[in-house]
């Protein structure tokens, strides 16, 4: 396809930015990429993702939606299905339930249902998780919901490098990924990247830190308090291993079995409820084929099983360094 | 001074109308705390501050309607030197979200990540949490355990022959070859230290002419049936001595403790109620007695009680040897290695079957008359032809 000729520029982009700068490059690299959703255009977006991009690429190619998040998924289905490669954006995790009918019932089973004749190469966004001091709805991690659908890819970046390149790879890749974009470290730190169009192998966990006595392993926005706490052991002699999982479904358990049978122990660290959250899953797939490696019970740090709490608690609820250092503390008790 | 600026509070509305400061000019406000509470077209929102400061002026009043990006607030910065906050552009920098507040950093991040795993998994020990603590539970170093699981993992089944064969876990070397003493071996080097501290150790050397035995004679048996003779004749070998009170016992039967010697370490059972007229029966005995104490299978009662020991070196080699006693035992009998000796028979040379035996005895509470008199006995009855 013929598009602009690669230049490689490095840039210190905030992870926001990192999203605006894949959808950029695919805008204007791939004519079948769509951006679609509310106020992504003239507005560009609740957090800015969409800046410019409609008045850089035009009404058809960035388009203002209704308020009717099933109608987005809805149309974004159709679109996938008829060759072209929409990218549709829900403001907020805590509007994506009308979505999620279009997308259990149509996206994640377009390819099974025509016997692969079709396949639905769309992407949904949406900014999720607490700590912005945000209204009712607008801090939840339910991630869970949409790694248990078969069918669904879910993938969510913890770095600007990772939002750049797991994003423009979730755009190229030909079925459905849920793209969930941890809102609270938006703009809390910036990282060179490159603006290469370069994408990131989906379904791997990222190795952010290797080490010997314990293995962290977490998603999201928590990477930032967990290689905190990965800083504070390594401060009392304790060397932990840091992995983002970064695509939640489907999982890549061989990275943490393996980091598991070097280090024998695993917390696992994540915003969500710990009800049936995806550390259940890891810990429960470590159970099945790294029981004879650990030695120490798998510990979960999540958030608590209750209604997230408006903004003056919300910190209480979000795991902190200081909890996910009790936990540690718990696998190396001898 | 800083002049915040109304953030977009809903999707591009163009204003909003003020319901109530919670802050007045004067006020000291930290950040994130609630400043004022809006109403747009939307819901009633709480502005949170955006700076630690002193407040110099408020820009409207309750029910005045301010238009978005319009000035709201005065403030007079408590940290005058932070840049960020320095930076007049703040006041004017997009908020990033239409609801609460956007953490915005400075840092910028440098990480290594790789995808998947960079290195190996190295063969590290395969076992469960159970097994793990089983093996702390019986201090067995569970990586020198043998795995025999299907998957290479350390059974419990593994950890239990480890705890009761010591060689198992004494291969815990460290790289000059420095290995902790465990199980028997350690026994032994604690009573044999506690042997050579305490006991006032004495030897007698003598032979025994066996040149008479039948072919087959069981030598263990006729060994244990002289002891009888012997602590018949000086039953003062048939005693255990208690050095810190300086007492000593003399027991009401003949308890013979039996030296069996396994790959492990010394080990030494004890023959109860050990009678001449009856020993010739009580070979099988003996054998299970080796057996368990080789099996490492005999209760600690099994080993406490004799007063005198029964050491049949010979078996492997040497003549005589100065055989320990170890407390509150008092005297033990060492049998060294049956030869053929030229000895005196009369006036001529005659070559005879000798056994050499060993006694030693804790002088402290045995007389060296008294250990002789036990010993002519023990070598009459050797003599003797069955």
């Amino acid at each position: 396809m013929p598009g602009p000729v690669a230049t490689t520029e490095m840039a210190e982009l905030t992870l926001i930015d990192a999203v605006t700068a894949a959808l950029a490059w695919e805008l204007g690299h791939d004519n079948t990429v769509i951006v679609m959703g509310e106020d992504v255009g003239v507005n560009g977006g609740v957090f800015r993702a969409t800046d410019g991009l409609q008045q850089k690429y035009g009404e058809d190619r960035v388009i203002d939606t209704p308020l009717a998040e099933a109608m987005i998924a809805g149309m974004a289905v159709g679109m996938a299905a008829e060759g072209l490669k929409p990218v549709a954006e829900i403001q907020f995790m805590g509007f994506i339930y009308p979505a999620v009918d279009q997308l259990i019932n149509h996206a994640a089973r377009l390819r099974n249902r025509t016997r692969g004749r079709l396949s639905c190469p769309m992407v949904l966004r949406a900014p999720f998780g607490g700590g912005i001091h945000a209204p009712e709805h607008h801090s939840e991690s339910t991630e869970a919901m949409f790694a248990h659908m078969p069918g669904l890819r879910v993938v969510i970046p913890s770095s600007p490098a990772r939002a750049y390149g797991l994003l423009l790879a979730a755009i190229r890749d030909p079925d459905p990924v849920v793209f969930l974009e941890p809102k609270r470290i938006y703009r809390l730190a910036r990282q060179e990247v490159a603006d290469d169009g370069a994408a990131l192998p989906l379904d791997v966990c990222y190795t952010l830190r290797e080490g010997e006595d314990v293995t962290l392993v977490t998603w999201g926005a928590m990477t930032h308090e967990t290689l905190q706490a990965a800083d504070a052991l390594g401060g009392e002699g304790v060397s932990a291993e840091v992995i983002d999982v970064a695509t939640i479904s489907p999982l890549d358990i061989d990275t943490i079995l393996e980091s598991v049978a070097r280090t024998g122990r695993l917390v696992i660290v994540h915003e969500a409820a710990r009800n049936c959250g995806v550390g259940a899953e890891i810990a429960a797939l470590v159970a099945e084929h790294g029981i004879y490696d650990l030695k120490a019970p798998v510990q979960r740090v999540a958030g608590f099983d209750t209604i997230m709490p408006l903004y003056q608690l919300e910190m209480d609820y979000l795991p902190g360094v200081a909890r996910i250092l009790d936990a540690v503390r718990v696998t190396l008790e001898d | 001074m800083n002049t915040f600026l109304l953030p977009d509070l809903g999707e591009g509305l163009p204003e909003a109308e003020i319901i109530s400061w919670h802050v007045g000019p004067g006020d000291h406000v930290s950040a994130d705390a609630p400043l004022v509470s809006v109403e747009t077209a939307k819901a009633v929102v709480e502005v949170p501050s955006p700076f630690s400061g002193r407040v110099i002026k408020l820009h409207a009043n309750a029910g005045d309607f301010v238009k978005t990006g319009g000035a709201l607030v005065d403030f007079e910065l408590e940290d005058a030197t932070d840049p960020g906050h320095d930076d007049p552009a703040v006041a004017n920098t997009d908020a990033g979200t239409v609801v609460g507040t956007m953490p915005v950093g400075d840092t910028v991040m440098v990480e290594q990540a790789v995808a998947g795993n960079s290195r190996s998994r190295p063969g590290r020990i395969r076992a469960t949490p159970a097994v793990r603590a089983l093996a702390k539970r019986l201090s067995v170093d569970i990586e020198s355990v043998a795995a025999s699981g299907t998957r290479g993992q350390v059974t419990s089944g593994d950890v239990d022959a480890a705890a009761r064969s010591p060689t198992a876990t004494a291969s815990n070397a460290d790289s000059e070859g420095w290995e902790t003493l465990r199980g028997l071996r350690r026994a032994m080097a604690h009573s044999m230290t506690r042997a050579n501290a305490e006991i006032c150790h004495a030897t007698v050397f003598d032979d025994a002419d066996i040149d008479e035995w039948d072919t087959g004679e069981d030598v263990t048996i006729r060994l244990l049936r002289a002891i009888c003779s012997g602590v018949e004749a000086e039953p003062a070998l048939n005693a255990q001595f208690d050095a810190a009170s300086m007492r000593r016992r003399r027991l009401p039967q003949l308890d013979i403790g039996i030296a069996v010697d396994t790959p492990n370490g010394l080990i030494v059972p004890v023959m109860r109620d050990v009678r001449a007229a009856t020993l010739a029966s009580r070979r099988q005995e003996l054998q299970q007695l080796k057996k368990a104490a080789a099996g490492r299978e005999l209760a600690p009662r099994e080993l406490h009680g004799a007063g005198i020991t029964l050491s049949n070196f010979g078996m492997l080699a040497g003549r005589y040897a100065r055989v320990v006693v170890v407390p509150p035992g008092v005297a033990i009998l060492g049998a060294g290695a049956i030869r053929r000796d030229a000895v005196a028979a009369g006036t001529e040379l005659a070559v005879r079957r000798i056994l050499p035996l060993s006694l030693s005895f804790d002088h402290r509470c045995i007389t060296g008359a008294e250990s002789c008199r036990f010993l002519a006995a023990a070598i009459a009855d050797l003599q003797r032809q069955n």
